[in-house]
């Protein structure tokens, strides 16, 4: 037997990499996201033996505040998030892995003696001297955090040990800025060890796209040009800006969603297949959509993308206010809470297909999901008119009741031939009982095992905000183009009039 | 509480009194299928005691489930047929997700020709799972077993071991079959497995697996069949060899160090406590009787000491059936445990 470097009683227990032992130091330990979803996420992992023993969580945050008040903050927030309900005995053992470390982010003095609870978590638990920093900030924080990482040696790692990032979005606002973060990121940890957090990417139905289209014979043959009319992709959500008004307002629905989650579901419908499942091979093929998209800029902006704000109306019968009625929004604010565009991919693959992306809030149901539509049937035979015969709908649901259907169809039973539309449907609810991981558990572990694969390359990151520039800058010369729909309707009739000059009409949810 | 198979039914006409059934139930009803389940059993009462274990599993994994009791000994040739659904509450709006269930009672010339019988009613291009709750006996029959992708049986209600993993391996074996062997005792382990596996997580811990000196396993009775895949497992993965049979067997590690085995009856879970001995280190997993939890521990001579709880889940049928279900794929370390061990079954 060589010597041993991995855990051999590792293999075939799980049919993934194995997270190694590390510290996660989390910055902006007190914020929401730590509560919501980090610690939840991390309680699941380690009553489900998934994560290694020796993790060590150190949240880092400038509250003072002891460790023992914050492992009680934690222990009441992951009852209230957490998937499966909170074990006692589980969460002592879970919680004597978390410390928290009191100091602004601007003080040298509070990454030294973050250094020496790390060496102490090395010594007493075994953490190997790897190291993974959770950026759960807001990015005008970053500067300051990595450059006092750096400067204190925290962003390299001992011979045969790791030190990683994560960065949760907003990757910066635009182009510019997303290059000086990414600059900024690229001089503390190289791009290998760099985790941007795309949470879209790990929900299992944005991961079973590939699946579906690469493990199954019947759709990749007919993934193309040739056969596919048009793609519509979607994320819709009743809410309004529910206390986000002062970031939501600087930024708005496209960069809010578009540039990032409903981008990252674009590449994955359009990629061509990748050479190998690795994380490079994977994203290479996604960066290649992305460049493939056609520009929009100037008056194009104007034709294929409608921006609007919802006004009051009402969402479940109940009335709630227009947004700019919503508290901290400005009266005349133009950020729009609605955009609806019609993309273009320039490749061998797509040429000619419109893809229609669309996200709003104060929508009247909730949802994300992907629609490609088919070509007709020629028009002999059963569609000799070229009306009354729906086109084939592939559809997969993304949230909430995640799944795919195929619309097609099928005669009517009786002496006459009438044709009718029928759906096939799979509900990953209905086959698979079993309740699917938070998104988060599968991205932090990914992170500790080093797989990058549903994490956001920069390149990706900078050709999606390139591909918004365009649409953000034209938007800058005029703001008479913003269109308002009352809340809790389908969004403006300018979107409908969008898709109408394809031949299509916005699918109902 | 009793479990009826459902409503009596003509074998020719299985289908068409469950295409009825369907269009009773109207639209609130959703059919879902993953799989064939088959349960095979001799026992009398296995029909009621199967369609309790069906209804219990059916609302996480969708399947269209064939129940047979059979009596193959049976003189002349009897079959009857019930048919039924497992019917769960998927939304607020009162629509609900169905599982069909068809079972059959065979005795004689019936019971002897399952293939015919039985496997015409299976809901086509899902795939098969068997699960055997008899012994298998021989001759082995290609023809019944080229139909079935994963074979469930489970060794710990085996009395004669040896000769059942004998048969097993022919049926694997077999060149017109692709079956794959999922052993439900292999299943049950899994979690001791995984928490086991988690111990040595830690970079420190890895190298003691090269020295480990002593193995101490405390099983339930009747679950020395579990104990000692556990043990054929760590055997296959640290490279030992068995060098003593016996009882207590003594296996020789990859560097010709000797390892002893001492494997005791204990009331609790079917694996309670396993405890590790290496030249520099300690590592222990106990499960304490009526806990939901495995404790951890390690402490070395370089080790921190350290000590942690995971999940151990309920080992009721219907957990170890789900888990089984939801993993597919093949069991490669099984077959190579079960060989690390194979002079120790009798």
């Amino acid at each position: 037997m060589s010597a041993l470097t991995v855990n051999p009683l590792r293999e075939g227990i799980a049919n993934r990499l194995t997270p190694e032992s590390c510290t996660l130091v989390i910055f902006g330990a007190t914020g929401d996201l730590t509560h919501r979803k980090l610690i939840p996420a991390l309680y699941n992992l380690a009553a489900e033996g998934a994560l290694p023993p020796a993790v060590t969580i150190i949240g880092f945050a400038r509250r003072k505040k002891t460790s023992e008040q914050f492992r009680k903050e934690l222990e009441e927030a992951t009852r209230k998030f957490s998937r499966t309900p909170l074990d006692e005995e589980l969460w002592a053992s879970f919680a004597s892995s978390i410390h928290y470390h009191q100091s602004p982010f601007d003080e040298t003095e509070g990454y030294r003696t973050l250094t020496d609870e790390m060496e102490k978590a090395d010594r007493e638990r075994g953490t190997g001297g790897n190291r993974l920093y959770y950026l759960a900030v807001a990015p005008d924080q970053f500067p300051v955090i990595l450059g006092h990482l750096r400067k204190s040696g925290l962003n390299t790692a001992s011979p045969g040990s790791w030190a990683r990032v994560i960065v949760e979005k907003p990757f910066g606002k635009d182009l510019a800025s997303a290059q000086k973060l990414n600059g900024l990121v690229s001089e503390v940890f190289p791009e290998r060890d760099t985790y941007r957090i795309d949470h879209y990417l790990g929900k299992e139905t944005a991961q079973n796209i590939m699946v579906m289209r690469f493990a199954n014979s019947i759709f990749e043959s007919i993934w193309d040009s040739n056969h596919i009319a048009h793609v519509q992709i979607t994320a819709a959500e009743p809410l309004g800006v529910e206390g986000r008004a002062g970031y939501y307002d600087t930024s708005g629905a496209m960069r809010d969603m578009v540039q990032n989650h409903l981008l990252q579901l674009l590449t994955l419908t359009a990629m061509e297949p990748p050479t190998s499942l690795s994380a490079e091979a994977i994203r290479d093929e996604k960066v290649k959509v992305l460049r493939s998209l056609r520009p929009l800029r100037g008056d194009q902006v104007f034709n294929q993308v409608v921006r609007a704000q919802y006004t009051a109306g009402l969402i479940s019968g109940q009335p709630v206010p227009g947004y700019r009625e919503a508290e901290g929004v400005p009266k005349d604010s133009v950020t729009e809470t609605y955009v609806a565009l019609q993309v273009n991919i320039d490749n061998w693959r797509w040429a000619g297909v419109p893809f229609f992306i669309r996200t709003a809030k104060r929508m009247p149901k909730g949802g994300t999901e992907i629609a490609v539509t088919f070509k007709s049937v020629p028009r002999v035979l059963f569609n000799q008119s070229g009306e009354g015969l729906d086109e084939n709908v592939l559809v997969i649901r993304i949230q909430p009741d995640e799944g795919v259907s195929l619309r097609m169809s099928a005669k009517m039973p009786g002496s006459s031939l009438r044709i009718e539309p029928v759906k096939m449907d799979f509900h990953y609810g209905t086959s698979f009982g079993k309740a699917t991981p938070e998104a988060y558990e599968r991205l932090l572990l990914d992170a500790m095992s080093g797989d990058a694969t549903l994490f956001a390359r920069r390149d990706e990151v900078e050709e999606a905000w390139a591909f918004v520039d365009g649409i953000e800058e034209a938007w800058k010369t005029r703001s008479d183009d913003l269109a308002f729909h009352t809340a809790g309707s389908w969004g403006p009739a300018e979107a409908a009039d969008l898709a109408a000059r394809h031949g299509v009409t916005w699918r109902r949810m | 509480m009793s479990f009826s198979p459902g409503i009596s039914v003509p074998i020719g006409g299985i289908e068409r009194e469950l295409g009825k059934l369907w269009e009773e139930s109207g639209d609130s009803k959703t059919r879902a299928s993953l799989i064939n389940l088959a349960i095979y059993n001799e026992k009398p009462g296995s029909l009621e005691r199967n369609t309790e274990i069906i209804g219990g599993i059916a609302g996480e994994h969708a399947m269209r489930a064939i129940l047979i009791q059979a009596d193959p000994k049976a003189a002349g040739s009897s079959a009857e047929a019930w048919i039924t659904m497992h019917c769960y509450l998927r939304d607020s709006k009162g629509g609900s997700v169905c599982s069909e269930q068809i079972s059959f009672k065979l005795a004689g010339d019936a019971a002897r020709s399952l293939q015919s019988v039985v496997f015409s009613h299976l809901d086509s291009d899902l795939p098969l799972a068997l699960w055997w709750q008899a012994d298998f006996r021989p001759p082995v029959d290609g023809k019944l077993w080229r139909w079935v992708d994963r074979l469930l049986f489970d060794s710990r209600h085996w009395k004669n071991p040896s000769d059942q993993f004998d048969l097993i391996r022919r049926i694997a074996g077999l060149a017109e079959a692709r079956t794959v062997l999922c052993d439900l005792n292999w299943a049950r382990s899994l979690p001791v497995r995984q928490a086991l596996a988690g111990i040595f997580d830690t970079p420190g811990t890895i190298p003691e697996l090269r020295v480990i000196r002593e193995l101490r396993m405390q099983h339930a009775p009747q679950h020395r069949t579990t104990a000692l895949l556990l043990v054929g497992w760590l055997a296959d993965r640290l490279g030992w060899k068995l060098s003593e049979p016996g009882q207590n067997p003594r296996f020789q590690d990859a560097q010709g160090g000797s390892v002893s085995v001492t494997l005791q009856e204990s009331d609790g879970a079917s694996v309670s406590s396993i405890g590790i001995a290496s030249e520099n280190a300690a590592f222990g997993l106990s499960r304490d009787a009526a806990s939901d939890l495995y404790v951890t521990t390690a402490k070395g001579t370089s080790i921190p000491p350290s000590s942690r709880m995971v999940r151990a889940p309920r080992e009721e049928t219907r957990e170890i059936l789900l888990a089984e279900l939801a993993r597919g794929g093949r069991h490669p370390l099984y077959t190579r445990a079960v060989k690390a061990v194979q002079a120790l079954w009798d």
